[in-house]
């Protein structure tokens, strides 16, 4: 144990020394998420585009649709329900509005003497659909909905409300939203810190110095622990790093339970660090590692949603997704962190996860040649 | 046959009808020697012979495919860990650990043991005193190679085990590693060294053994091995184009005649009658014989007779 502890010493007294790994593990990351967050939510325009969905296609509801759209903030884009809720989920729209099929007879049933009292509710409800974790965006929009519908009510009948809104909640996922955007940063700086570990230890054995520890008393599981002990710290501060900045900078809401972030971080990490000793079991030099490391993390980073959701990945690459270990563990920490939409659930992504650790693990174990 | 079995109490390396193969190569193929304690030993061969293989099976860093391993009365083969404790092994590698210090490496690996000399101690004996706080990546070749032996001997090592500890050292710090070595048998400790370097050997090797293909091929004195080969003296000069060799071993007294890089070795009983006949020779065919010279066989020699290869090679 002592070795275990001056090794892992040693091993972060190197790396704080080593300005190149530093850079590209610490500063790196920072800059990505810096000059990503300062591209994609900088200042928007002021508008929100809703969706509107028409399903009573009435004059009353063309009436309607006239008074929304004379609210500056609020551009309307017709269509159906379900087109309208994809385009919310992949970002184009801020909310939906959905007026019900009967709307104009419900109105012209309201107007009635006699009609329904106040204390049976409205008579017809408009759906209105956002997404709590654009606060910003949601309140607008419920806030604009609300006092045109106040209005209108008021000017329908002049007492009870014949017209309510009912709020709906659609997670959305949004591509200019640094919620969105930090827990993705996260796990690829998660992926290249493990899958990178493959090129020094090769180096290592190249150089022979794996040899040369082994031939002192050390045993190999020190020396193992003591390099994946080094690689979850860097991992720790690397989530440290990138969630502060995400929380400072662009005011990204950490909603979930900051162990079981922890959690993930750790598993994620551990899961990378053991595909990196798998290319390192299969490698022989330092150059052939390099290159089947970038082989291995540029696609991963690319077809795993952690930049852009897998939903609008175009659909033959989409299956790709499925088997990539990033793709879970940046599901994971979007849904703890943020409370992102899911992917999958999570313990299907800890299970995919730990799958993937497993595997490589005991592959590597069974081929990880020490010269 | 239990006296011959019987583990020798005064030997720290006993090998017998050592074999490891890689495939259809033999890279070692029966090979039987002992070291005694506080022998310097050196394992001389060409690049291929066996000698790195050898050695790491006496290092426990591999199993041999057959035959018997005794380092320190320990079975090498099965009990890799406790001979680890014991001995001190210096190979030629890159900087471990570039960016920590002399003395951080140094201490770094005393933690690896349950025995360890002091940093200032090694420091000083590998002369690496003033360095101590230079980060690995900035030494010589040298220098790095100082800091290898200087590793090999954190846990007080009964035995050593030195990979060309020289090489890349300017004659200075040849020199003071040789003494350091020397210093150590005078402690008890036994060394197993190669090396490509003849005076080296020469100069600090109780007994030699070279090897070539896997084999053993002399073990001995250096003494030994030169008398036991050659009574003769050995004339030399750059070879003259176009003249035989077959005709210079024909020259008068001339035992052996051999070609070593771009030189012309004849081995004579009688330097002055076939350097006679050489000049009269060469003379007779308009030629003057370049860099002549006249040597006593060496090791050099020896392991050119053995192996057909040059040392340095």
């Amino acid at each position: 144990m002592r070795a275990l502890a001056t090794l892992t010493t040693a091993n972060i007294r190197s790396f704080m020394r080593d300005r190149t790994a530093l850079f590209w593990t610490l500063a790196f990351p920072v800059i990505f998420i810096l000059l990503f967050g300062a591209i994609f939510s900088g200042p928007g325009n002021t508008t929100y585009r809703v969706g509107w969905v028409d399903q009573d296609t009435t004059s009353a509801s063309g009436q309607l649709r006239a008074a929304f759209a004379q609210v500056p903030l609020l551009e309307l884009v017709d269509g159906p329900l379900t087109e309208s809720r994809s385009a919310m989920q992949s970002g184009d729209l801020r909310g939906i509005i959905v007026v019900p099929a009967g709307y104009a007879a419900a109105l012209a049933a309201a107007g009635q003497p006699g009609a329904s009292s106040p204390a049976s509710g409205p008579a017809v409800t408009l759906d209105l659909y956002t997404d709590p974790s654009q606060q910003t965006s949601s309140a607008t929009i419920e806030q604009v909905v609300a006092r045109v519908t106040a209005s209108l009510n008021v000017a329908l009948t002049g007492r009870a409300p014949v017209l309510g809104v009912s709020n709906q909640a659609l997670q959305t996922q949004d591509l200019t939203s640094a919620a969105f955007l930090v827990p993705g940063i996260l796990g690829m700086a998660l992926m290249q810190l493990g899958i990178f570990g493959a090129v020094p230890l090769v180096a290592q054995r190249e150089k022979l110095i794996l040899k040369r520890l082994g031939a002192t008393p050390l045993p190999r599981w020190t020396l193992v622990g003591s390099n994946v002990a080094l690689r979850l710290l860097i991992g720790l501060v690397q989530a440290v790093l990138i969630v502060g900045i995400g929380v400072a900078v662009f005011g990204v809401q950490v909603l979930g339970a900051l162990w079981l972030m922890a959690a993930i971080v750790i598993l994620g990490a551990l899961t990378f660090i053991s595909i990196g000793y798998l290319v390192a079991a299969f490698v022989r030099t330092e150059e052939a590692a390099n290159g089947i490391v970038q082989v291995i993390q540029f696609p991963m980073m690319f077809l795993s949603g952690v930049f852009f959701p897998i939903e609008i990945m175009p659909s033959i690459l989409r299956p790709v997704a499925v088997f990539l270990p990033l793709t879970y563990l940046g599901d994971a920490l979007r849904q703890v962190m943020v409370n992102g939409s899911a992917f999958a659930p999570l313990p299907v992504d800890l299970l995919v996860l730990g799958g993937w650790f497993v595997v490589c693990l005991a592959i590597s174990a069974r081929f990880f040649r020490w010269e | 046959m239990t006296i011959a079995n019987a583990a020798d109490e005064r030997a720290v390396i006993e090998v017998a009808g050592l074999r490891k193969r890689y495939g259809d190569v033999h890279a070692v193929d029966d090979v039987s020697f002992k070291v005694q304690r506080g022998e310097i030993f050196g394992l001389l061969g060409p690049n291929g012979a066996g000698k790195t293989t050898t050695v790491e099976i006496l290092e426990g860093l591999r199993k041999p495919d057959e035959g018997t391993v005794r380092v320190l009365g320990i079975d090498a083969a099965h009990q890799p860990a406790a001979i680890k404790e014991r001995i001190g092994v210096q190979l030629q590698t890159a900087a471990l650990y570039p960016y920590l210090t002399v003395a951080e490496l140094l201490d770094l690996f005393r933690t690896f043991y349950a025995r360890s000399r002091p940093t200032a101690w090694l420091l000083d004996a590998v002369d690496l005193g003033e360095r101590k706080d230079a980060q690995t990546r900035h030494l010589s070749g040298g220098q790095r190679q100082r800091l290898s032996v200087a590793l090999a001997l954190v846990n007080e090592p009964e035995l050593v085990f030195l990979d060309e500890p020289t090489t890349g050292m300017d004659p200075q710090a040849r020199r003071s590693l040789w003494d350091l070595v020397l210093r150590l048998r005078g402690q008890g400790c036994s060394v197993l060294l190669t090396t490509h370097y003849m005076e080296e050997a020469t100069h600090l090797c109780d007994r030699v053994a070279v090897m070539d293909h896997g084999h053993v091929l002399e073990l001995g004195t250096v003494q030994d091995l030169v008398s036991r080969r050659f009574h003769e003296r050995a004339v030399h000069f750059d070879t003259l184009p176009g003249v035989d060799l077959e005709r210079l071993g024909a020259l008068p007294e001339v035992k052996r005649a051999v070609v070593e890089d771009e030189q012309t070795v004849l081995y004579t009983g009688v330097v002055a009658t076939t350097i006679a006949a050489l000049l009269e020779l060469t003379e007779g065919l308009g030629l003057e014989p370049q860099n002549l010279g006249i040597r006593r066989a060496t090791l050099e020699d020896v392991f050119l007779d053995l192996t057909g290869r040059a040392l340095r090679e």
